[in-house]
């Protein structure tokens, strides 16, 4: 029995998968679009400006944009990966347990169920407008039925464990959980007014707990945090298994990976200020906020030179393999924007880049440079091993691959420059000490920015679908692999 | 200590718990008392003004609007005096945003009229040329919900104890009270009175008419919430 | 030289480069303004550093070999050394956290900073170094100070010429138009054009008080609305002098207390309408609390010379 390699059973984290390339070229579609509509307004109205236009309208689709790629894409890459990761760190199997694979299952059916009235209701205006938290009540009991499915998956899983010590993948795993959870349930305490008033207007309606500065500060309390345990720690997670597992590299230190944690857990809570940079809420907390984003600068980079230097003298690996190269520049992004961030939280450089777009430029470093390519990683090291088959076509990896980066590239310098410039240009005054430019000024030129960025974030959709297609080819192509496969991920031409 | 913990996975997620929801306890909880308090002359929206904000956030127009103006002069310049803590105590949800691709509307009241929202909100382009603004013209058609505005404040009122129907400070001496029906059909009656008078100075003829038959458009409520902007 | 430093170098140059436009781009320049200063350092601290740790760590992929003792455990396979960590990273953690404590315990409270002491503080210094500018700022100059106000605050109504974009707003170009006298003649005004509330009454009121007599035909109201947006010339002058002259002047520039100039425009009455903005036939005229008294004047000058140009 012992010494029986064991079955997973990948079933789950299939469904994930599926969902991840579903929602992520949706997402990313609708992204693009609107990227498309900020370089050319009459997009706009592309159907027509009556009744259609509400919803083709680029202020109704950002939500779904956001939502869609953050809480569609990612979170289900984190829980395709959690569903494989988890079974294989811990040592059993999701077929030993009845329970689990029926909590996994309800896992992935209310959240996709979920999703779709999501789309709708978003669709429809029905929003909170707290930013990343925009879902109605209904919704957010929804999401908390999903959230304890997953942990008690994570709990089920850990319980039936054969590996005692938890795997560094299993810490940030853990973290992701408890600071979601706690984060989700605080910041949407709201009211429904129907039920409130006796039955007077709209059913889903509710009203926040909290008015104003206090609203902001539980609300980017949240919001800073939502992007560090969603689009940072289970992206930890991941690279801290696919990419010593792809490249048969050991973990370069124990130490590193355990500071980062702690660090990262312990600072990353009081950076929230600096979403709030001179807004009305109390000078400590801002300068709370801007200290400790500098400070966080360390057990962020800690992550990803660990990862790094578990490629030392692996360079051959990296020029070879595609996965591995997504992992690489991943890591590098996960640097850059974790270094951009501190800098815009140095209240001097925030008056510039608050409220531009050099923020934007900021989130997608991150979000496509960092997550979309550990995500495409993970799901390319994954798909191999569930269906026993080589990847389809290493060439057209390798060019979605340099598609992509360059997609990335066209993004955030586009934006650093459109965000640099505009914020200077709100600042500047004339000769004569009266404004130097109206706002409109400021957004006509930012017009080849606008296109510029909308070609890059077509390139990165070009080189999701070229990825989408390799996978399909993969899946639906004649079985090879006959036993378990060990690092290196086997490519056809 | 570290390795023990990564064994025993219930004290493991027990001391991360810890870890991070100490920050939110020391940032967040001594703020709220201090910061919640109105200014004198701040008041709550009439009925027809937060069934506008609605339509505000129906349509996310704090996507691209922020509503913070922050203490620098170019933005003081730009767009009124800089925001004060107690000018949002009766906003629920906050509207900041988080980004400018158009300009700031804090007090955008002070210095845009509702003849000027309703050519801007039927056609951006032609108001203000280069402008990446959509046209909101479903806006001119669409009903506006009264009812969920009338249920929103009675609700604040219960729970958070809104003055409506009681005077409410101004920085003049003066007191002035923001009414609330006492039912929902007064409730109407009186969001109609306001949409009212702000058609007086509307000119397309749609909305003109729908309004002398009791119904109220999208845009009379949003123009009503952009002229309390202060 | 190996490939990784030509690739660093074009990088760093190029987002260098990027960040030279920008700041070019927005015209003014640093402009000696210190936060401008700040973020175009900070722009290339963030270039320079992560170029160079990045290629630091690829150059040890490149020629290193890993190393080390490896923990007894294995995860699915996975290793782990037991490598110490890396000398720098641990020394600059501890350093920004010491700084951090300092900052806050020590560095803040002493300094006391406020934002809002900041911002006094910044336009006290704006408004002492223009007050001192604004004395001798006269003619031609006042006029095109008053045209980079109007640029950036009416262009948005008025439009970028001030012809009033198709009537959404008065055309500056002109003092009035025809139908705006007309309608002032149906209905009266009441915006406050003489700085307090002092009515013109409407067609029935200018004689008497009779609301069923006009004094005034419709005929002679059109006449005369033409002769006004004519800037008083043409026909209409008997009718003017009759109905009109008694409060507006004979020449139509105003009296005192009694009716403003409707001839031309003149500082005086742009400073009015935008202290008490104004409505009328084609809209609301918002007021302009957030000018100040020089820009005001300035802008009264530039409208009065569009129009004073024909
Ligand atoms: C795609 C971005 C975008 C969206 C969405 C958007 N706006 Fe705008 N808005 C702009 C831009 C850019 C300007 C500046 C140019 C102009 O006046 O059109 C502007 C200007 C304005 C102004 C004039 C403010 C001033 O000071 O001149 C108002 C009022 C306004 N928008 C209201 C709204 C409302 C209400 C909504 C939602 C129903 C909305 N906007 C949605 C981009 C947007
Ligand atoms: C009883 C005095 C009186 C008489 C007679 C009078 N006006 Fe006026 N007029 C005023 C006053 C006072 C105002 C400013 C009212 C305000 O503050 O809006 C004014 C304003 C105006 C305006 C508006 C100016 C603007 O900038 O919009 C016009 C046009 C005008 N008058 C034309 C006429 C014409 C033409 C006649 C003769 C048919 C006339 N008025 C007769 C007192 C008078
Ligand atoms: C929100 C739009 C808006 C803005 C901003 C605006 N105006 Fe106006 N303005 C109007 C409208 C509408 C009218 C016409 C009012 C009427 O119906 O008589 C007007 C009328 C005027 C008049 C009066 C013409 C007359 O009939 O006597 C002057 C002068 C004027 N504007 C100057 C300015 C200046 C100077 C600025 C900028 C500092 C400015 N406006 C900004 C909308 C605007
Ligand atoms: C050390 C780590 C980081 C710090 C200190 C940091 C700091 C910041 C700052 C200062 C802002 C701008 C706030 C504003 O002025 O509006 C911001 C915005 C943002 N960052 Fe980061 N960042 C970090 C890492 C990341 C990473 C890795 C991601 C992953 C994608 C990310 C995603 C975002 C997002 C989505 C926003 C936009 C939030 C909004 O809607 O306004 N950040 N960050
Ligand atoms: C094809 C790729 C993509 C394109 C073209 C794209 C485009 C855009 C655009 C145009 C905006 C609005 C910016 C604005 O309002 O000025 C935006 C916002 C945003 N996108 Fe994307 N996006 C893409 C992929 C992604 C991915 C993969 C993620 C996350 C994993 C993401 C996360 C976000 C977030 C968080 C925001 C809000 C930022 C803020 O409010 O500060 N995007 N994106
Ligand atoms: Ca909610
Ligand atoms: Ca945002
Ligand atoms: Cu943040």
């Amino acid at each position: 029995m012992e010494n029986r390699p064991l079955e997973y059973d990948y079933s789950v984290s299939k469904l994930f998968i599926y969902n991840t390339l579903f929602v992520g070229f949706i997402g990313m579609f609708v992204g693009t679009y609107i990227a498309w509509e900020m370089a050319f307004p009459s997009l706009n109205v592309i159907f027509g400006d009556g009744a259609i236009a509400e919803y083709t309208n680029f202020s109704r689709l950002r939500v779904l944009h956001t939502d869609s790629v953050i809480y569609g894409f990612v979170l289900s890459g984190v829980w395709a990966t959690w569903y494989y990761v988890g079974q294989r760190v811990l040592k059993v199997s999701m077929a030993e347990s009845k329970t689990l694979m029926v909590i996994g299952k309800l896992h992935f059916w209310i959240y996709f169920a979920s999703s779709a009235v999501i789309v709708v209701s978003l669709f429809m205006g029905i929003t909170t407008s707290k930013e990343y938290a925009e879902f109605e009540w209904p919704l957010d009991l929804g999401i908390t039925v999903i959230w304890l499915l997953w942990g008690a998956s994570i709990a089920g899983l850990i319980g039936l464990r054969r590996e005692k010590t938890l795997y560094i993948s299993l810490w940030y795993y853990i973290a992701t959980f408890l600071a979601v959870a706690m984060l989700h349930l605080l910041n949407n305490l709201e009211i429904p007014t129907y039920y409130a008033s006796g039955g007077i207007g709209a059913w889903s309606h509710s009203v926040s707990m909290y008015a104003g500065t206090n609203d902001a500060l539980v609300q980017w309390w949240f919001g800073h945090n939502a992007v560090a345990f969603v689009l940072t720690t289970p992206i930890v997670a991941i690279i801290y298994y696919f990419l010593p597992k792809e490249s048969g590299q050991a973990i370069y230190s124990y130490k590193l990976s355990l500071l980062s944690f702690w660090g990262l857990m312990f600072i990353y809570l009081w950076a929230g200020g600096h979403h709030v940079l001179f807004s009305t809420v109390p000078d400590w907390v801002q300068t709370m906020g801007s200290v400790f984003s500098v400070i966080l600068i360390l057990p962020s980079w800690g992550s990803a030179i660990n990862m790094l230097l578990t490629m030392k003298g692996e360079w051959q690996q990296v020029a070879s393999s595609p996965i591995i190269k997504f992992m690489v520049l991943g890591s590098t992004f996960y640097m850059f924007s974790t270094l951009e961030g501190p800098i815009q939280a140095i209240k001097s450089v925030n008056a510039i880049a608050h409220f531009t777009d050099w923020i934007i430029g900021h989130v997608h470093d991150g979000a496509l440079g960092w997550v979309g390519f550990t995500i495409i990683a993970a799901i390319y090291h994954m798909i191999p091993r569930m269906f026993k088959r080589e990847i389809y076509s290493k060439k057209l990896m390798a060019t979605q691959f340099w598609i992509q980066t360059l997609g990335i590239v066209l993004y955030f310098t586009s934006m650093w420059i459109a965000g640099i410039t505009q914020g200077m240009m709100w600042r500047a005054h004339d000769e004569f000490g009266n404004l130097a430019y109206s706002f409109i000024d400021t957004v006509t030129v930012l017009h080849p920015y606008f296109i510029i960025r909308a070609v890059g974030g077509t390139l990165y959709l070009i080189g999701f679908v070229m990825f989408i297609y390799n996978i399909y080819k993969t899946m639906s192509a004649r079985q090879v692999e006959e036993s378990e496969l060990q690092n290196a991920t086997p490519m056809g031409a | 200590m570290f390795h023990w913990l990564e064994k025993n996975p219930f004290f493991f997620a027990l001391a991360v718990f810890v870890t991070i929801a100490f920050a939110g306890l020391v940032e967040i909880v001594p703020n709220f008392a201090q910061q919640s308090r109105p200014l004198i002359g701040t008041t709550p929206y009439s009925t027809l003004e937060l069934a506008g904000r609605h339509v505000y956030i129906k349509n996310s127009c704090n996507a691209c609007h922020s509503q913070l103006i922050r203490p620098f002069k170019s933005e003081t310049d730009r767009y009124g005096d800089y925001s004060l803590s107690g000018e949002y105590a009766y906003d629920r949800p906050f509207l900041w945003g988080s980004k400018r691709t158009g300009p700031d509307l804090m007090r955008v009241g002070n210095y845009r009229t509702t003849d000027w929202h309703e050519n801007h909100m039927w056609d951006p382009e032609k108001v203000v040329p280069g402008t990446i603004m959509p046209a909101y013209r479903w806006m001119f058609v669409n009903n506006t919900d009264i009812d969920t505005a009338y249920a929103e404040m009675l609700t604040i009122e219960k729970f958070f104890g809104v003055p409506y129907n009681k005077p409410v400070p101004m920085k003049d001496g003066t007191t002035k009270i923001i009414k609330m029906g006492a039912t929902l059909n007064e409730a109407r009656m009186m969001a109609l009175e306001e949409a009212i008078t702000i058609s007086h100075d509307m000119k397309n003829q749609d909305v003109i008419d729908a309004v002398a038959l009791g119904r109220i458009p999208e845009i009379v409520a949003l123009i009503a919430y952009m002229n309390s902007l202060k | 030289m190996n490939k990784i430093y030509l690739w660093g170098f074009i990088v760093t140059a190029a987002m260098l480069g990027f960040t030279y436009m920008s700041v070019i781009g927005s015209k003014g320049g640093l402009n000696g303004d210190i936060v401008n200063i700040l973020t175009a350092a900070a722009a290339v601290a963030l270039v320079l550093i992560t170029v160079f740790t990045v290629i630091k760590y690829v150059r040890q992929m490149q020629v290193d070999t890993a190393s080390g003792e490896l923990a007894n455990e294995k995860w699915d396979d996975i290793g782990e050394y037991l490598n110490p960590i890396p000398t720098g990273w641990g020394i600059l953690f501890l350093l920004t956290m010491v700084w951090g404590m300092w900052y806050f315990l020590i560095g803040y409270p002493v300094n006391g900073y406020s934002q809002i002491g900041e911002y006094n503080e910044d336009v006290a210094a704006h408004n002492t170094k223009f007050e001192a500018k604004y004395k001798d700022i006269t003619g031609d100059r006042l006029i095109e100070m008053g045209e980079s106000v109007f640029l950036a605050e009416c262009k948005v109504c008025h439009g970028l010429t001030a012809d009033g974009i198709d009537g959404t707003a008065s055309d500056l170009n002109v003092r009035l138009e025809a139908n705006v006298v007309k309608y002032h003649i149906l209905h009266g005004s009441n915006s406050k054009l003489m700085g307090t509330e002092n009515p013109m009454p409407n067609r029935y009121g200018i004689m008497n008080a009779n609301t069923d007599y006009s004094p005034i035909s419709d005929a002679e109201i059109d006449v005369v609305s033409e002769y006004v947006a004519n800037g008083m010339t043409g026909e209409g002058a008997d009718v003017f002098a009759g109905a009109c002259a008694a409060c507006h002047g004979a020449d139509g520039k105003g009296q005192a207390y009694v009716a403003p100039n409707i001839a031309t425009f003149d500082i005086g009455l742009v400073v009015t309408i935008l202290n008490h903005g104004k409505r009328g036939v084609i809209g609301g005229m918002p007021a302009f609390d957030r000018l100040n008294t020089k820009q005001k004047e300035a802008v009264g000058a530039y409208i009065t010379s569009l129009s004073a140009k024909e």
